[in-house]
């Protein structure tokens, strides 16, 4: 069955007058590693548990694995598919890590004893102690630890290595390759962290305010993107579907480029401006520029302040 | 294995409640025979023998009175740990994707705490009996037999209300709270209702438990059919709507 492991359509959420998620498009391929970036309150955990049928959403539809999370007979049919870290790892506090796994096991047929046992070694969990006397990075274990000896086929993972040193960071990273990753597994990954996030993801979608501003490949992101600087009279806010971004800095504007940056600039030098600077951008410096704006940054409306546009197209 | 999750939850409640009902029915039971002579505590068991029927009477009627209670009590707290009440602490989103319906998880809950329910209700109530029986050779005891079964009926409803407060509140705490509210507004409401009025007003779901105290008394009433009725459909009502609740809720 060639069935996307998730897709959202249109999928919006709002809590009274506040949108938390709006009309999100998600097309997830099986086998996709996917960094869900975005600040706090972007909407990235709603967005999570809307595809676990824990919220419903308020308007547009989401799949996964082509099952609708709205519907109790197919969202029993995805939880049985899809392992899921919640951004708060609360268990039972009066359980050992070993009774959470006998009791996590029960519940999933293609869960793996020789996983869990690899794992509790792995990450150096103590699993004779109570849950509420873990320390919060044990926690944090604990809970990964029931997700990825699950035998899932889809990951959901809201902010997963929250909480935890560099060393277990590491291990966690090196598991979800060797474990999932290898295996074709897809991944829904959700991080501040963004050097996991290029260490592991092949694809980013980057929200804010609950709409998508970008989604992209990680290697279109090295190899297309480009931050051109500019400075001159009259520079565009940006028509072009080329520039995900223009922010204004002093005398210089910055624009992000997704693709024919030479084109763009030597557009901007027909119009007389002056070229400062063409150079390739990071998954960090690409964040910070889409998300960190004196306005508002949405698909469309790159977050500039309102300027003379010129035409671009 | 979310049973097992349940009884391992309420265990200690369950144990506790169970000893709170276990202890003062063998006290009341023994009590008789305890007898101080020169500062010595001994068990006179001629005490029983002397008049096995009066003092059947006499016991289970203590008996009754010290368990009266326990129904409501083990209602209350066993249906405080309900799924509703893991929305407070977090751990509702684990418990929430797993793969098992929210009917399911809430049904499996009412029934553990259900089977923990009979078990106060029996084991302290045929203990007495047996004790009492066997001191007194006198096994003719129809309303200890019924008794478990009576306070069971009344205790039900009362844990699907608790269950009921405790998803609308969404915690354990909120759920007590609520539930004794309700409980307090509902008595204050009859008596402001029936006092002035003069009214005779048929009691709501606990009619049976207040027979069986009544009915060791000389005189004897008619069973309350109605409240009986109106047990057995709380029980049933007020689970469905937590269930439909948390079917609803989101986190």
């Amino acid at each position: 069955m060639n069935e996307t492991a998730l897709m959202t359509e249109d999928l919006s959420k709002s809590f009274g007058t506040q949108a938390a998620v709006s009309e999100l498009n998600l097309r997830i391929q099986p086998g996709a590693v996917y960094g869900f970036l975005g600040r706090n309150g972007a909407g990235k955990t709603t967005t999570m548990r809307m595809l676990l049928g824990l919220v419903r959403p308020t308007k547009g539809s989401a799949r996964v694995l082509g099952l609708d999370p709205t519907r109790e007979m197919e969202l029993m049919r995805i939880l049985e598919r899809v392992a899921f870290v919640p951004q708060r790892k609360q268990l039972y506090g009066w359980a050992t890590p070993a009774e959470l796994v006998r009791m996590n096991k029960a519940y999933f047929p293609r869960w793996s004893d020789d996983a869990a046992a690899r794992l509790a070694q792995r990450l150096e969990i103590p699993m004779k102690m109570t849950f509420k006397k873990l320390s919060i990075g044990n926690q944090s274990k604990v809970a990964l630890l029931l997700a990825l000896a699950q035998g899932a086929e889809v990951l959901i993972l809201d902010e997963p290595t929250a909480g935890l040193d560099p060393v277990m960071v590491d291990e966690i990273l090196r598991t979800l390759i060797e474990d999932h990753v290898s295996q074709g597994r897809t991944i829904f990954v959700s991080s501040h962290h963004l050097g996991e996030v290029e260490q592991i993801c092949d694809w980013v979608g980057i929200l804010e305010e609950g709409r998508l501003l970008l989604e992209s490949r990680l290697e279109e992101i090295r190899q297309e993107f480009r931050l051109v600087i500019a400075s001159g009279e009259g520079l565009p806010t940006a028509q072009s579907t080329d520039v995900v971004s223009a922010t204004t800095d002093g005398r210089f504007r910055r624009f992000v480029v997704a693709r024919e940056a030479e084109r763009f600039a030597a557009d901007l030098r027909s119009q007389g401006a002056a070229i400062l600077e063409i150079s390739p951008i990071g998954l960090r410096e690409l964040f910070l520029h889409l998300v960190r704006k004196e306005d508002a940054c949405t698909p469309g409306n790159v977050g500039a302040k309102p300027a003379p546009v010129s035409s671009f197209s | 294995m979310y049973a097992w999750k349940c009884w391992r939850e309420t265990r200690a409640s369950f144990i506790f409640l169970l000893m709170l009902s276990t202890v003062p029915a063998l006290l009341v039971t023994l009590g008789p025979g305890l007898k101080e002579r020169n500062g010595w505590w001994h068990f006179d068991r001629s005490e029983y023998t002397h008049d096995p029927t009066l003092m059947v009477h006499l016991v289970s009627g203590m008996i009754l009175t010290v368990l009266l209670l326990s129904p409501f009590l083990s209602a209350v707290f066993l249906g405080a740990t309900s799924s509703g009440s893991e929305i407070e602490p977090g751990t509702i989103e684990y418990l929430w994707t797993r793969p098992r319906t929210r009917a399911s998880v809430t049904w499996t809950h009412w029934g553990v705490c259900l089977a923990e329910m009979a078990m106060i209700a029996v084991v302290p109530t045929y203990l007495a009996a047996t004790i009492l029986g066997t001191l007194t050779r006198n096994w003719n005891m129809p309303l200890l037999m019924i008794a478990p079964w009576i306070m069971f009926i009344a205790g039900v409803p009362m844990l699907g209300l608790t269950t009921l407060m405790t998803a609308l509140r969404r915690s354990a705490k909120g759920g007590l709270i609520y539930t004794a509210a309700v409980g307090s507004v509902y008595l204050i409401l009859r008596q402001i209702v029936t006092v002035p009025l003069h009214l005779n007003l048929p009691t709501l779901f606990a009619g049976p438990l207040v027979w069986l105290v009544s009915n060791n008394q000389p005189y004897a009433a008619a069973f309350p059919w109605g409240s009986l009725g109106r047990a057995v459909f709380l029980a049933a009502a007020f689970p469905l709507a937590a269930q439909y609740l948390l079917k609803r809720t989101e986190v």
